[in-house]
C-alpha cells in the first residue's frame, strides 16, 4: 500500500476534507483448482464436462460429485456443440482483456449435457435464439485460459 | 413451498419504528462509510426518539471489502453506531444485502432473541474508487471460474435476459426506456437521490450502448450512501420509542427469500427471461402477509431496478401484471404516479442510486415514508396502506421481498 498524496479543499458539501491518494494492489496464485481437467482439455482442443456413472447426470460446468447418490462423478469429452439461447452485442472488454470490444457474447446450451455456458460467439451478427454454434479453440496464448475456446455459428437448428 | 403461512397476530408484529438514511452521492468526498453510516444510524435513533443504549442487537449490511476498504467492517460499524457489547451479525446478499439484513432482523424479533434491532448498512461504490478498480471488483461479481473471464460488465447478462423477453413477448427498448426516464424523473422530487434528470425516451435510445439493447441511460447508479431501520416489538416501542404513538405505526407484515443459479447459462430454458427466486420470495411474502391479489392490494413499490427492463421484469415476477405484459404496462403508465402502483418513488437505482449495503434499506425508508405519510411533494402516494421492497443479487441468484403496512 502506498499514499501518493494528500490532497486538501473544501467538499462538495462546503466543508474542509482532506483525501489520501491510495494505491494497493492485489496478485493472487488462482488455482482451476477441481476443474483442472476442463484447462488441460481445452488446451488439447476439446471440452469437457462431468457425469456420474450412478445415475447418469451429467453437468457443465463440471462438478466434482453427485448431489443425488453422493458418488464422484467422471470427465468425458463433449461434442462441443450447442445452440444459442440468446446473444448481445458486448461493447466493454472482458476484464482479463484478449478480446476487442464491441465482441458477441451468447448464452449457449451445450450438446451432450444438462447445462450451458456464457461465452464468446465469433462474428460480427447476433445470432438468434436457435443458432446452432461449435466451439473453436484461439491459437496463441490467451489473455485468460478460458478464453481459448470461442464458438463459431453453424447455422440455424433443423 | 417452505416458509411461513399464517397472518402475524398483532402480539408478535414487528414494527419498523425509525428511519433514516443520507442522500445518496456520486462521490461523498467527506464522509468514510463509517461516517455515513453512523449519520444514517442517528436519523434512525432521533427518528425512533430512542437511544442505541436501549437497543437489543446490531445487523450490519454491506457487501464489498474491496469497495470499503476495511475487513470485518460489521463489528467496526456496530461499535461506531453506539452498540458495542450487544450482539452483532453482518449480512451479506448482493444487491439483496440491504433487504436480507432486514429479514435477518425480523427472523431476531421473531425468535424472542431481541425485542429491538438496529439495522445499519452502506457501501462506498461511488468515485472515490477510480474507474478501472471499480471495473475490476465488479467484475468479481460475475463467477470469477465461469464468467468473469468472458464478460466484466453486469449489462452483458441482463442484455440476455431482456433479448429473451423481447423475443418471446415482443417487449421494445422504447417500453423499458420509459422506466429509466420514470425512475429518474421520480428522483427529481427525492432530496436525497443520487441523480434526479428530466430526459425523454429518446435521450435513452440515443445514450453509448452497453451491451445490446441496453445502453448507459437504462443502467443504474453507483452511489456512495448509507441507510438505517430501527425494528422493534409493539412493547419494546411503547417503553423505549418515545415518537412510536405520534404517527401512523408501520410494520412488517411479512418476508420472503429464495435462490435462482447464479449462472444465468444453467438455468431452465422456460425460465430464462424471469427472475424464478424474486417469484419465489414473493409469494412466501405475500403469504406470510396475508395477501391473496398483490396487484390489488399493493400501494406502493420499491423495485430493483439494476437495469430498466429488469423493472418491467419484476413487476411480472412480483405479480402486479401478467407474465409477458410487463413492457406495455410500464409503458402505459401502470406504474406511475397515479396508476395502478407507483413503484420506485425514491427514483430507484435509476435515480436516487444504488449504495449497495443501503439499498434495499433505503428502499424500506421510502416504503416507510409513504406509508406514513410523509414523502412530500409530487412522488406522494395518497392513502398508501401497503408497499413492498424488492432486491436481488447478480441476475437474479438470491431474491428478498418485505412487506410493509400501515397498522392503523
Ligand atoms: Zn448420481
Amino acid at each position: 500500500m502506498r499514499v501518493h498524496g494528500v490532497e486538501r479543499g473544501v467538499s462538495r458539501a462546503g466543508r474542509p476534507t482532506s483525501l489520501f491518494h491510495i494505491e494497493m494492489s492485489q496478485r493472487y496464485r488462482h488455482t482451476a483448482g477441481f476443474a483442472d481437467p476442463f484447462y488441460r482439455g481445452i488446451d488439447q482442443g476439446v471440452l469437457r464436462a462431468t457425469r456420474c456413472d450412478g445415475c447418469g447426470a451429467a453437468w457443465f460446468p463440471p462438478r466434482p460429485f453427485c448431489p443425488v447418490d453422493l458418488a464422484e462423478t467422471a470427465w468425458y469429452d463433449l461434442p462441443g456443440t450447442g445452440t444459442v439461447t440468446a446473444a448481445t452485442r458486448v461493447h466493454i472488454p472482458p476484464p482479463f482483456g484478449g478480446v476487442e470490444a464491441p465482441y458477441l457474447l451468447a448464452s449457449i446450451r451445450l450438446d451432450g449435457v444438462e447445462g450451458g455456458i456464457t461465452h464468446r460467439v465469433l462474428g460480427d451478427r447476433i445470432p438468434e435464439k436457435g443458432t446452432v454454434v461449435a466451439v473453436k479453440f484461439m491459437e496463441g496464448v490467451p489473455a485468460h485460459p478460458l478464453l481459448r475456446a470461442a464458438f463459431e455459428i453453424e447455422g440455424r437448428a433443423a | 413451498m417452505n416458509g411461513p403461512t399464517r397472518r402475524r397476530d398483532a402480539g408478535d408484529r414487528v414494527f419498523v419504528v425509525g428511519v433514516g438514511m443520507t442522500p445518496f452521492a456520486g462521490f461523498r468526498d467527506d464522509a468514510t462509510v463509517r461516517d455515513m453510516v453512523v449519520e444514517a444510524a442517528r436519523s434512525a435513533l432521533i427518528d425512533a426518539g430512542a437511544g442505541a443504549a436501549a437497543v437489543d442487537m446490531g445487523v450490519a449490511a454491506y457487501e464489498s471489502d474491496h469497495f470499503n476498504r476495511q475487513m470485518s467492517l460489521g463489528h467496526v460499524l456496530h461499535e461506531a453506531v453506539g452498540l458495542v457489547g450487544k450482539p452483532a451479525v453482518r449480512v451479506e446478499g448482493g444487491g439483496a444485502t440491504g433487504a436480507l439484513a432486514i429479514r435477518t432482523a425480523v427472523m431476531a424479533l421473531g425468535s424472542g432473541a431481541a425485542r429491538s434491532v438496529l439495522v445499519f448498512g452502506g457501501e462506498a461504490n461511488g468515485r472515490s474508487v477510480d474507474r478501472s478498480t471499480a471495473s475490476e471488483i465488479l467484475a468479481m461479481s460475475a463467477d470469477f471460474e465461469w464468467e468473469t473471464p468472458v464478460f466484466g460488465t453486469f449489462a452483458a447478462p441482463y442484455a440476455l435476459m431482456i433479448t429473451e423477453h423481447m423475443r418471446r413477448y415482443g417487449t421494445t427498448p422504447e417500453q423499458f426506456a420509459a422506466v429509466a426516464v420514470k425512475n429518474r424523473r421520480m428522483a427529481l422530487d427525492n432530496p436525497y437521490a443520487h441523480k434526479g434528470m428530466s430526459i425523454t425516451v429518446d435521450d435513452v435510445l440515443a445514450s453509448r450502448p452497453l451491451s445490446d439493447p441496453y445502453r448507459l441511460l437504462d443502467a443504474s447508479l453507483l452511489s456512495d450512501g448509507a441507510a438505517a431501520v430501527l425494528l422493534a416489538t409493539g412493547d419494546w416501542a411503547e417503553r423505549h420509542a418515545s415518537t412510536f404513538g405520534d404517527r401512523p405505526p408501520v410494520a412488517v407484515l411479512g418476508t420472503g427469500s429464495a435462490t435462482d443459479h447464479p449462472r444465468l447459462s444453467d438455468r431452465p430454458d422456460d425460465m430464462f427471461p424471469h427472475f424464478a427466486a424474486k417469484r419465489r420470495a414473493a409469494e412466501q411474502a405475500y403469504r406470510s402477509a396475508g395477501l391473496d391479489d398483490p396487484a390489488d392490494e399493493i400501494d406502493v413499490a420499491e423495485v430493483y431496478d439494476s437495469f430498466s427492463g429488469a423493472e418491467l421484469q419484476a413487476y411480472e415476477d412480483l405479480g402486479l401484471c401478467p407474465v409477458g405484459k410487463g413492457g406495455p404496462a410500464a409503458a402505459e403508465g401502470r406504474f406511475d404516479l397515479g396508476g395502478q402502483t407507483p413503484v420506485n418513488t425514491s427514483g430507484g437505482l435509476l435515480g436516487r442510486g444504488s449504495a449497495v449495503g443501503a439499498t434495499g434499506i433505503a428502499q424500506a425508508v421510502e416504503i416507510v415514508a409513504q406509508l406514513r405519510g410523509e414523502a412530500a411533494g409530487p412522488r406522494a402516494v395518497p392513502d398508501a396502506r401497503i408497499g413492498i421492497t424488492d432486491t436481488h443479487a447478480g441476475v437474479g441468484a438470491l431474491s428478498v421481498v418485505n412487506v410493509f403496512g400501515r397498522a392503523a
